[in-house]
């Protein structure tokens, strides 16, 4: 093992979660899951930028994780309020049943 | 074998053996559980990467928050407990294939970057750097943001709302 | 306005005028006889300017005026003009005089029509009498070709004039259709002259051919094409069959139009070209057998025909025939001779019988009889003509027969010759069958002739047995005085014939004409010889020659064959393949749309699957160049 983890690392591991992510969000079947996949993605990103703004020696990075939580904090409260309103008429959190918008 | 090597060994198992099984789980409270390790544990690499503050951040705000909303909605609709992988997912190959697909595009671009230096030493606090960034250089970014949350509260509040 | 050049111009001009004035000023048209009068007196001045010229040119001389209308680097590709030289002056003079002469008789023959209509017929007619003085008057074979589409235009114009009928409509639609199978011929050897030569204008290319720098490989084809199209124009065998229907016009027109001028436009084309064509003996030889066969055809033809127009047709097709062979045997002089005086007896028959259908109201002569004595003077005056018609001397026609028949035998065409001389025979029998029948013996059972009676398409009034009025015998007498003449000056001043006949042709082509005076005055006046015998004796020929020989029904299969065939074909093609291809695009892009609709599952995991596969493209393409 090398001495110290060096950037790659972070941003395989950043990768790796992402793709577990992507998975999640593509084959669960009740909207909640859906979003618990989007939430790793999401976190996947985090590390991504803070590791980078860690090795380059730049704060910005920092500060666009401070948004980036914010606002997917923000994104996941209201997302959950909207598969509650869904479930209220429609009865089902199943994303399959939601396909009103087929062509 | 550094400390921080085998932190890192030790925290990214964790953070992947939980993200998984957030995706894989039948059980959606489960999942949600998961899930809040799998923030603490991205909260441990932020410490890792020598940043206290985003860690505490990520654990107020995501394990905490977040986590909690979850429940909340999971209790709402019910429908909790499936019995097999199949009732919770879909399409378990081709999703698969499509991830592995992403994650492959993505390794091979990330290794073939020169990206294998050490970490430089830190120079200065990075808490303080945040903290003067947000209020000075990114203050209208921040402001914007408090717009966000005032308009998110306001959509929660209204879709919350009773039918009347 | 003295030379020659200018008077033609003058004359050329002058119908020209005529039709302008009389197509934009339609209330001028629409007067019917004030219209007639000023074409009328356009034509005469014409004819005046034309006589002048003619009497100014030498007769080795010429005026040429060019203009140019086509520009290139190396000289004008077309021009238009006039070249004025001994042939086209004396050629205008009889132009002029047939279509002064004609437009002064229908004043008279078309009395009856509407003043619209009348207006209409003097538009065409000078129209046509530009076009003709175009054609003869041309420098170049481009305003030869576009006058000879213009005469075509303008007799067809002139053939259905009375177009509410159906059978002049289809007429004149035939008429073009056959002439337009001839000029397609000619427009190709016209074109291809051009390749081998570089040049339309006829002056240069008769330096050339003189020079002999037209390349001679291949010139037959050159030649032969061009005579297509006066085969078409001039009616020979087989393209003849449009000239007899061509009678439904009124016969006036088919005075001027078919007797004198257009139909002569072959014969005259040949006359201009006759240096180009020397240099393709071959094809000469054609001409000649082909003229001689129509000749004898045309004779055959013209025994049997009840009505006096389809004789007078055949017959001309039967002179054209003789002219031609006179161009084939390489004596082009002898034939533009004869085509000069057929120009004047034709025409004088044509409008001698215009006035006694005028009268009777119907073209059947079994209709007509013993006219003479209601109608003297178109007695007399059709006798003159029939005469020069059938080569009797001191009459028109004599000379120019006899120039003729010497010409094929000095051209070496013995089995023509022999041809020329029973068409000659035959001539002579059925012009005197038609006047001993129509003019001389018992008058006809009176017929019902209400409504112009049976058969005559220009039949109308009918009832009237007294010779025609003054304004249509006018051009009747002069006319018979030219033909007579004509006959008298030739035989007083023999000009030097460009070959030696032999002693005996002379008497020969009398004594042929009188034998077929004789045997019709025998069969048809004394009633000595059963004219059924003769008609038992040739059944089957005549049977053949009242069916035309079955050449209209050929004709007809070929239209049917080929050309309604080639229409259903590409027909086929473009309803199946043209509209099958835009039907076949248009069933893909439905089939393809319906497929591609079933993108849109409604399921948003589905559209995220979109994304992870386009963020899979954009990976592969930002490593693209590795």
């Amino acid at each position: 093992m090398p001495a110290s983890v060096s950037l790659q690392g972070y941003l395989i591991l950043a990768a790796v979660l992402f793709a577990v992510g992507l998975f999640g969000v593509v084959t669960r079947r009740n909207t909640i899951g859906i979003l618990l996949g989007i939430e790793l993605m999401l976190n996947a990103v985090n590390i991504n930028l803070v590791a980078f703004a860690r090795f380059n020696g730049d704060a910005v990075g920092m500060v666009f994780t401070v948004f980036t939580i914010s606002i997917t904090v923000a994104e996941v409260a209201l997302g959950l309020a909207l598969v509650i309103l869904i479930f209220r008429v429609r009865r089902t959190a199943i994303a399959d049943h939601l396909d009103l918008l087929r062509g | 074998m550094t400390l921080e090597t085998v932190g890192f060994g030790v925290v990214a198992t964790v953070l992947l053996a939980s993200s998984l099984a957030v995706v894989l789980t039948p059980n959606l409270f489960h999942a949600v559980l998961y899930l809040a390790a799998a923030l603490v544990a991205t909260g441990v690499v932020f410490l890792l990467l020598d940043q206290p503050f985003l860690f505490a951040v990520q654990l107020l705000l995501y394990a905490g928050g977040v986590v909690t909303i979850a429940v909340f909605a999971i209790v709402v609709t019910e429908r909790l407990v499936g019995d097999r992988i199949t009732q919770t997912s879909r399409q378990i190959f081709s999703g698969f294939i499509i991830a592995g697909a992403v994650l492959v595009g993505l390794l091979t671009f990330i290794l073939r970057a020169p990206l294998t230096r050490p970490r430089p030493p830190l120079a200065g606090d990075f808490t303080r750097a945040i903290g003067d960034a947000v209020l000075t250089r990114f203050v209208l970014s921040f402001e914007l943001l408090g717009m966000l949350f005032l308009a998110a509260l306001l959509g929660a509040l209204y879709f919350a709302r009773p039918d009347d | 306005m003295t030379d020659p050049g200018s008077l033609v111009t003058l004359a050329l001009l002058l119908p020209a005028a005529t039709f302008l004035l009389l197509s934009i000023a339609y209330p001028l048209r629409r007067a019917g006889r004030a219209a007639g009068i000023v074409s009328v007196a356009g034509a005469a001045v014409a004819l005046a300017a034309a006589l002048r010229a003619w009497q100014l040119q030498s007769a080795e001389g010429f005026t040429r005026i060019a203009l140019e209308w086509i520009p290139q680097e190396s000289g004008p590709l077309a021009t238009v003009g006039v070249l004025a030289d001994a042939d086209s002056t004396l050629m205008l003079v009889l132009v002029a005089l047939v279509s002064f002469l004609v437009q002064l008789y229908s004043l008279g023959y078309l009395d009856t029509e509407a003043p619209a209509s009348l207006g209409r017929y003097y538009v065409y007619q000078s129209l046509f009498a530009f076009s003709m003085m175009g054609l003869v008057l041309a420098p170049g074979f481009v305003q030869l070709f576009i006058c000879w589409e213009l005469v075509g235009l303008c007799s067809y114009l002139l053939i259905g004039y009375w177009y509410e009928r159906p059978a002049a409509a289809r007429a004149a639609v035939k008429a073009f259709w056959i002439t337009k199978a001839g000029d397609v011929g000619l427009l190709v050897g016209i074109v291809l002259l051009w390749f081998r030569a570089g040049t339309f204008d006829f002056l240069q290319l008769y330096d050339l051919a003189r020079g002999g720098q037209i390349p001679l490989a291949g010139l037959g084809l050159v030649t032969f094409c061009i005579y297509l199209g006066a085969m078409g124009k001039s009616a020979q065998f087989p393209l003849h069959v449009w000239l007899p229907d061509a009678m439904e016009g009124p016969t006036p027109v088919s005075a001027l139009i078919h007797a004198a001028t257009m139909v002569t436009a072959g014969v005259y084309l040949l006359k201009r070209t006759n240096w180009l064509f020397a240099l393709t003996p071959d094809v000469l030889v054609l001409v000649g057998w082909i003229g001689a066969f129509t000749a004898l055809f045309a004779a055959v033809l013209a025994c049997v025909q009840s009505d006096i127009k389809r004789v007078l047709a055949y017959s001309t097709v039967s002179q054209l025939g003789y002219m031609m062979a006179a161009m084939g045997a390489g004596f082009a002089a002898a034939g533009f001779l004869h085509l000069l005086t057929h120009g004047i007896f034709k025409a004088l028959l044509f409008l001698g019988a215009g006035a006694v259908i005028h009268a009777v109201g119907s073209n059947d002569i079994y209709r007509m009889g013993g006219l003479r004595r209601h109608m003297p003077q178109t007695t007399v005056v059709f006798l003159v003509g029939t005469l020069s018609l059938a080569g009797i001397p001191l009459f028109g026609g004599f000379f120019s027969k006899e120039e003729i028949l010497g010409a094929v035998w000095s051209g070496g065409l013995a089995v023509p010759f022999w041809m020329l001389v029973t068409a000659a025979f035959l001539t002579a029998f059925y012009m005197f069958r038609v006047v001993f029948i129509a003019f001389f013996g018992a008058p006809a059972a009176p017929a019902p002739l209400a409504h112009g009676g049976h058969g005559g398409p220009d039949a109308h009034g009918g009832g009237h047995l007294h010779d025609a009025p003054a304004v249509m015998t006018g051009p009747l007498w002069l006319l018979a005085a030219l033909s007579v003449g004509i006959g008298v000056y030739f035989t007083v001043h023999h000009g030097e014939p460009e070959f030696t006949a032999p002693g005996w042709l002379t008497p020969l082509a009398v004594a042929v004409a009188a034998a077929g005076i004789a045997l019709a005055w025998l069969t048809y006046s004394r009633r000595v010889i059963s004219a059924d015998l003769l008609a038992t004796i040739f059944a089957p020929l005549r049977r053949g020659a009242l069916a035309g020989f079955w050449l209209d029904d050929l004709f007809e299969g070929i239209y049917r064959l080929a050309l309604l065939g080639l229409a259903r074909l590409v027909g086929w093609v473009d309803r199946y393949l043209v509209d099958g291809v835009v039907n076949v695009c248009s069933a893909w892009t439905l089939a393809w749309g319906d497929r591609l609709r079933r993108m849109q599952t409604g399921l948003a995991q589905d559209y995220v699957y979109g994304l992870a596969v386009g963020l899979l493209l954009l990976l592969i393409w930002v490593q693209w160049p590795r």
